[in-house]
């Protein structure tokens, strides 16, 4: 098995991040989603022009730091690098699903499934 | 050994005594005839002190024509001795001391050497020679122990530095606590520096060099892993937008040096200074370029500093001083990758280093530019499309398939991978891009039915992607008529883009496409559905069959995963 921290790379976490060990903003966890609003430019750090790349859709942090290869805390610093300069958007998916929830007109499949629909399939499908 | 030649010095026997006795003998006869005649020729008279006078002066006579004789004797044996001598001075001078110094630096041992010289004829001079021998072979000797000693215990200090970066990697990853990443950060840093001073110890004794890449490393991942080794990496800024890499078996040659060049700059110029770094191609290779703001260096530094790098002042290392190990290092591994430095004034108001890369080491990956269209030629044409492909496969290793899935990344216009596999989980007139004979790769993590694992939330599938990605470098080209229009799994159930909301999702596909929807999943008899959980089911256990590349698998669908990957791709 390949771990993802095997090193075999030239680059140190800390010449990626320039020497921060913590993210200026504290927007991002796990799960929050993570949108670019922009192409990558050359001359961009490849992880940011990676990272733009990646999340033309809404893409979860833990999502990116697998792709990248990167620990969660690295990438947590890289995307508030981009969401300082207005490359990314943040947000988190539970408001969204919270946001949903409260506007009637909205989709229903746009809110969160409820747990007990869940636990219904999950009998459904215990009793096929 | 100088028995056998004794007979052969003039100057040691005694001196021949056969001219001057014939001379004696000559002269004895020629005054004794001419006193015997003058005595008989005198008058009676006259006879006696005649003789006497005869004999007196046939006898200073001959003792004089016998001491001249021999004197002239001697003369010429002394010349012939001095000619030998002066002979003799410069075989030894020009012959047999550069050879004995030659072979005792070729590392033979002073006896050895001493017995494949031809011997010296003078006694003296053999003393000589042999003392020179013993003292210059025990220092040689001294010398290549120290060596030896310095250039294995560096050896074992590069691996050490090695295994440390490699564990310090691991639990980089392993703690997500900021405080013990900074820690873990702050130690990488350090053990870094550790890792380049034993390097230049080890370029320095001539140990075979530190770690060998096994794929060509990025410009940037050259620059930083470079910077990495400095003390003063965050005053380093990068100006660098070129895509080329560095042969693996160089790159660690190529960061070395120019870390050592960095560490120059930095510690040449004022502790808040900024270093600069640009890269340039140009037809004869890379010029990496590092300038500071610090101390201009005079032209007489200038030149030391050049000849300190040039390739003959790196063989030796007698121009070492005990502090300045850099230059020295620096030129050592120009030498050995053919690499050229050179120093001039910088326009920054410092000095400018500047390091030539030849062609031979720099190759070019293709995925840069353009990374849609070339998907979509590597999805026509069915095969790999370039030779990282195959790359990617011979080293699976997570940076090869990181970066390719970053390029895969680029060509996102693909997010509707579905490529299956033969033995995929789905019948192939399900998917119309499986038709195309796509995924033939087999491993793309990205042949993924979508519902099939219940997008496991984050949890394994991301690492999962990763530990297969080495051998995912499926060749799937980019599915243009998917772009943003949902898809649909055989059964008519939507398909949620990884990422996606699923209000996004929801929405597009009422307002986008024809949708088979809901509607007829409802309507399937009971042998139909059991037949789609039943390849549900199979889609759950080729997650166990996926282990060995074969099966599909159920991870998260992946946009990214798609395109032929690129081991060398930063973007």
């Amino acid at each position: 098995m390949i771990r993802p921290g095997r090193d075999d790379d030239p680059d140190r976490l800390y010449t990626v991040t320039g020497g921060r060990s913590r993210a200026a903003s504290k927007d991002f966890d796990l799960v929050t989603l993570v949108v670019s609003e922009c192409d990558p430019v050359p001359g961009m750090q490849s992880e940011h022009a990676a990272i733009l790349r990646m999340c033309r859709y809404p893409t979860a942090v833990v999502e990116i730091a697998a792709e990248l290869g990167l620990p969660v805390s690295i990438v947590k610093i890289l995307l508030s690098d981009l969401l300082d300069s207005g490359r990314i958007t943040a947000r988190h998916p539970q408001t969204t699903g919270a946001a949903a929830r409260g506007r009637p007109g909205q989709p229903v499949a746009a809110q969160l499934p409820d747990p007990t629909i869940l636990e219904q399939v999950l009998v459904g499908l215990r009793n096929l | 050994m100088t028995a056998h030649t004794a007979p052969a010095r003039p100057w040691t026997e005694r001196p021949p005594l056969r001219r001057p006795l014939l001379a004696l003998l000559v002269s004895v006869t020629v005054t004794g005839a001419a006193g015997l005649w003058a005595v008989w020729a005198a008058p009676e008279s006259f006879r006696q002190p005649m003789a006497y006078g005869a004999g007196a002066t046939a006898l200073v006579l001959c003792l004089v024509l016998t001491m001249a004789v021999h004197q002239r004797e001697k003369v010429r044996r002394y010349r012939r001795r001095t000619a030998y001598l002066a002979d003799q001075s410069r075989k030894l001078a020009e012959e047999v001391v550069p050879d004995l110094l030659a072979r005792l630096r070729g590392g033979a041992s002073a006896d050895s050497a001493l017995a494949a010289t031809p011997p010296l004829e003078n006694e003296s001079y053999q003393r000589v020679v042999e003392q020179l021998a013993r003292a210059i072979g025990q220092s040689e000797s001294r010398r290549a122990a120290a060596l030896a000693a310095s250039a294995n215990a560096a050896g074992r200090m590069q691996a050490l530095a090695t295994s440390m970066l490699a564990d310090l990697r691991d639990m980089e990853h392993r703690h997500s606590d900021e405080e013990v990443l900074a820690d873990l950060l702050h130690l990488d840093h350090r053990t870094a520096q550790a890792g380049r001073l034993a390097d230049s110890i080890a370029v320095l004794t001539g140990a075979r060099s530190g770690r060998r890449w096994a794929k060509p490393i990025v410009m940037e991942s050259i620059l930083r892993g470079a910077m990495g080794r400095i003390a003063g990496y965050q005053r380093v800024r990068l100006h660098s937008t070129t895509g080329i890499a560095v042969a693996g078996h160089a790159a660690e040659g190529v960061m070395h040096g120019l870390a050592e060049l960095l560490d120059n700059a930095c510690n040449f110029s004022p502790p808040t200074a900024e270093v600069h770094v640009y890269v340039e191609e140009v037809p004869a290779g890379a010029i990496i370029t590092v300038e500071d703001s610090g101390l201009v260096m005079s032209d007489v530094a200038l030149r030391r500093a050049e000849k300190a790098v040039s390739p003959e002042a790196a063989a030796d290392l007698a121009g070492l001083s005990g502090t300045r190990l850099g230059l020295a290092v620096v030129g050592r591994l120009a030498r050995k990758h053919g690499l050229t430095v050179s120093f001039r004034p910088s326009a920054r108001g410092g000095t400018g280093a500047l390091m030539m890369i030849p062609q031979d080491l720099i190759s070019r990956p293709q995925d840069r530019e353009d990374p849609p269209a070339r998907a979509a030629t590597a999805g026509a044409t069915g095969t790999g499309g370039f030779s990282a492909t195959s790359a990617t496969h011979a080293t699976p290793a997570p940076a090869p398939s990181r970066r390719g899935r970053r390029t895969a990344a680029a060509g996102g216009e693909a997010p509707w991978t579905d490529g299956t596999d033969g033995e995929g989980a789905w019948p192939a007139e399900s998917w119309p891009a499986a038709a195309t004979g796509r995924g033939r790769g087999g491993a793309e993590p990205a042949a993924t039915p979508d519902h099939a694992p219940a997008a496991p939330a984050a949890g394994p599938a991301p690492t999962r992607a990763s530990a297969d990605a080495g051998a995912g470098a499926g060749s799937g080209p980019d599915d243009p008529d998917t772009l943003g229009i949902p898809r649909y799994s055989p059964g008519g159930l939507p398909k949620r883009r990884r990422g996606q909301t699923l209000a996004a999702a929801h929405s597009a596909g009422q307002s986008g496409s024809p949708t088979p929807a809901p509607s007829p999943a409802r309507t399937l008899s009971p042998a139909e559905s059991a037949a789609r959980f039943g390849a549900f089911r199979r889609a759950v256990q080729g997650q166990d069959r996926g282990q060995d590349g074969s099966g599909s698998r159920p991870a998260p669908d992946r946009s990214a995963s798609s395109s032929p990957s690129h081991p060398e791709d930063d973007a």
